[in-house]
């Protein structure tokens, strides 16, 4: 590993080269800053990221989604997704992110993630799912993002020409420096929200997601009944962006079928209902505003 | 009407098949074929089953591989005057909420012009649970735990 990375460095420039196998032998975040410090461009300090850094990142990007659509506030319906998604989490490879799910109030029909364990799945999505295990397919998909790093990576390549330093203090002290570095990320992350991941990275996500979900006690075949139903709407304006950013449904069903071929047959399950949520009031968000209400309903 | 009811009742979708194959008597691979399919021949899909889905095709009834089974494009399904949407076409009926009208959608330009929202974010904090909670409501809904596998990208690569 660390020969690969001197040969990278190397390849660089060489001026960087002795500062960078320093640091290389300095385990920990304090060995990880230094490395970003001496990074040659900002794209640089993505290349080993640590935990701390990333969740930093991940909350200025959910920042962006929910500043276009606000969180349902419908307490219920949060709590489902949050309890959902941490249990596919928990059957993921990074088990102990500080994982955060949350439904934004939009009829668009779009699913994002956000390094550090950010999920936001829109209403409009929510809604179309007609099976908790297609619900758990679309958060399993952005579970595999994450996990995967692919946000991270595809903002090292977004920064690689940027030759603007700062990248500790925007995770730590904030500062002038730290506030150009957030305006960069930030807007880098607009441009992965608009123009997509790579295509092979959703290819990637789809067969984790099966697996994710498959291992939590889910129809892995959930999934697929999503790529059918986004496979109908191409011309409905709802769907516009995560067309955009997506490759084509059937294509994704078609890698899906090579890569599961009749191996998870055994794995199918029937599929439950997603649960009823009429049944509780969506008036309990705000008690300070209702009292009147709420000491009502109890009686 | 009774019909129309039983309809919405069970939302029948149409589909297409993704690649020529067989129509099979039973939902398994090695089940007796009713008919041959052809790629974008037009379905109707009458149940999802796991792997299969059951479908009707050219008159005959039967099971496709569910991953054989691509929705018919909007276009053919959606009227001409606006009516309730795709979405709400496509749901099945137990979420049935109508579509809230005023509230903004997601573009591209909303994206770009977005100034992240922080108060929103600090409540999306306050969301989050723990894997213990999640464990139990996981328990509680007697959801199974399976080991499995992450798949390759190839065919049979088992």
């Amino acid at each position: 590993m660390r020969i690969g990375r001197l040969l990278r460095v190397a390849l660089a420039g060489c001026a960087i080269a002795v500062p960078a196998a320093t640091t290389a032998q300095l385990p920990g975040i304090g060995g990880l800053i230094k490395g970003a410090k001496n990074a040659k461009n900002l794209g640089d300090s993505f290349r080993k990221i640590s935990e701390p850094e990333e969740i930093k990142i991940g909350a200025d990007l959910a920042g962006i989604i929910l500043g276009v659509a606000p969180l349902l506030k419908y307490p219920a319906k949060q709590r489902y997704i949050n309890n959902l998604g941490r249990w596919l989490a928990l059957h993921s490879d990074r088990p102990d992110l500080p994982w955060k799910f949350g439904i934004v109030d939009t009829n668009d029909v779009n699913a994002f993630s956000m390094p550090g364990g950010y999920v936001l799945v829109t209403r409009g999505m929510f809604e179309l799912m007609r099976s908790e295990s297609e619900l758990a397919g679309v958060l399993a998909h952005e579970i595999a993002h994450v996990v995967r790093k692919d946000h991270i990576g595809a903002l090292q390549a977004a920064l690689r020409n940027s030759a603007m330093t700062g990248f500790s203090d925007y995770v730590s002290v904030g500062g002038q420096a730290g506030s150009l570095v957030k305006t960069a990320v930030v807007n880098a992350g607009k441009d992965i929200f608009t123009r997509g991941l790579n295509k092979n990275d959703e290819f990637d996500a789809d067969r984790m997601a099966v697996v994710i979900a498959a291992r939590s006690g889910f129809s892995p075949f959930g999934m697929v009944g999503v790529l059918q139903t986004l496979s109908a709407s191409p011309d409905e304006k709802g769907f516009a962006l995560l067309y955009k950013t997506h490759p084509l449904p059937v294509e994704r069903i078609e890698r899906l079928d090579r890569a599961m071929g009749t191996k998870m047959d055994a794995l199918a399950l029937a599929d439950v209902a997603l649960p009823n949520f009429t049944v509780a009031p969506p008036a309990v968000t705000t008690p300070a505003t209702t009292p009147r209400k709420k000491a009502k309903r109890k009686r | 009407m009774l019909a129309m009811l039983a309809g919405a009742a069970n939302a029948a979708e149409k589909g297409q098949i993704i690649r020529a194959g067989e129509l099979y008597a039973q939902p398994f691979i090695d089940a007796v074929s009713a008919a041959k399919l052809t790629a974008s021949q037009p379905v109707t899909i009458i149940e999802r089953r796991g792997a299969w889905a059951n479908v009707q095709a050219s008159g005959k009834t039967g099971w496709v591989r569910l991953l054989n089974v691509r929705l018919e494009p909007a276009i053919a399904s959606s009227k001409p005057s606006s009516g309730p949407g795709l979405s709400s076409l496509l749901r099945s009926g137990s979420m049935g909420q109508t579509v809230t009208t005023g509230v903004k959608g997601m573009s591209e330009e909303q994206i770009r012009a977005s100034t992240p929202n922080y108060t929103e974010l600090a409540m999306l904090d306050t969301l989050a649970v723990d894997g213990t909670t999640a464990r139990a409501a996981a328990a509680n809904r007697k959801l199974i735990e399976r080991p499995v596998d992450y798949l390759d990208k190839k065919k049979g690569g088992k």
